[in-house]
């Protein structure tokens, strides 16, 4: 009630001149039923979880391998290093654990996780667009940009110690029937169920 | 009947939905709650706790991808 309350002060409160005018806002074609259930409306799980699932035996049978993100990520900021003058090609990670890293003519188009993830970058950019909800948004304190600093380099050292993110530890680990997945699994519903408690002290 | 006014602008999940809960909390029966979010997640989520908690709602869009959430506290 008091709901509807509120909707009868709004409307009032514009002058009934300027209502005459603007008018009712005009449907455009973005505001089409197939439209909007397609491009704007959030897929459901179900939908989701399927379409993931195509496009990951997709990715096995084009590169041999499935799915991962943060793996590329630490190449990404190997590369870096190296432009900036160190020399990753020497540690133990890739030396030991990714040889790929140092094999001749590897780079950013000739890595799969890249390619992947400068796709997820494009298409989360033309689905916003799509929806017309792209927005530049501010950043709220400082306490959230640290809290956004810490929270990613403690996730970026986790993803290298448990040698992938949810993606590449549950959504390919988990399938391919690999130990790690499971343990990564246990692991990370403590460590959210710490990190919830954390950000409801500490954040909120 | 009071009205609250939540600014979760540049917030992401699960922030805004914590804060929309604690806002009720302090709320009296038929108070509202504006809560203003830009995280199309909580657009999910608040509306589905909302549905939980039995609080009646409202979603409007306010410009691209910013939008306000009226929940009435339910008696």
């Amino acid at each position: 009630m008091a709901l509807a309350q509120r909707e009868v002060e709004e409307n009032d409160s514009v002058p009934a001149a300027v209502a005459a005018a603007a008018g009712p806002r005009k449907a455009t074609w973005r505001d089409h039923e197939t439209y909007r259930a397609l491009l704007v409306q959030p897929w459901t799980y179900v939908t989701g979880a399927v379409i993931l699932a195509l496009l990951n035996i997709a990715l096995v049978a084009a590169t041999g391998k499935g799915w991962g993100v943060t793996t590329s990520l630490a190449y990404w900021g190997a590369w870096i290093w190296g432009a900036l003058g160190g020399d990753p090609h020497r540690w133990a990670y890739f030396a030991e654990v990714k040889p790929a890293f140092n094999a001749p003519g590897f780079g950013l188009l000739s890595d799969p996780g890249s390619l992947t993830n400068l796709g997820i970058v494009a298409g989360a950019l033309l689905a916003v667009l799509l929806a017309g909800q792209f927005r530049i948004k501010r950043l709220k304190s400082r306490r959230q940009v640290s809290a956004a600093v810490l929270g990613g380099l403690a996730m970026g050292l986790g993803a290298r110690i448990a040698f992938g993110c949810n993606i590449g530890d549950l959504f390919t680990g988990l399938p391919s029937m690999s130990l790690h997945g499971w343990v990564f699994l246990v692991s990370i519903f403590l460590g959210a169920a710490a990190g919830s408690r954390l950000l409801v002290k500490y954040f909120i | 009947m009071a009205e609250k006014t939540l600014d979760c602008l540049g917030e992401a999940c699960p922030v805004p939905l914590i804060r929309t809960q604690k806002a009720i909390a302090e709320l009296a029966p038929g108070d509202l709650l504006v809560v203003q979010i830009d995280h199309s997640c909580a657009m999910k989520n608040i509306p589905e706790w909302a549905d939980k908690a039995g609080h009646n709602y409202e979603i409007q869009e306010v410009d691209d991808g910013q939008w306000e959430i009226v929940i009435e506290k339910a008696a």
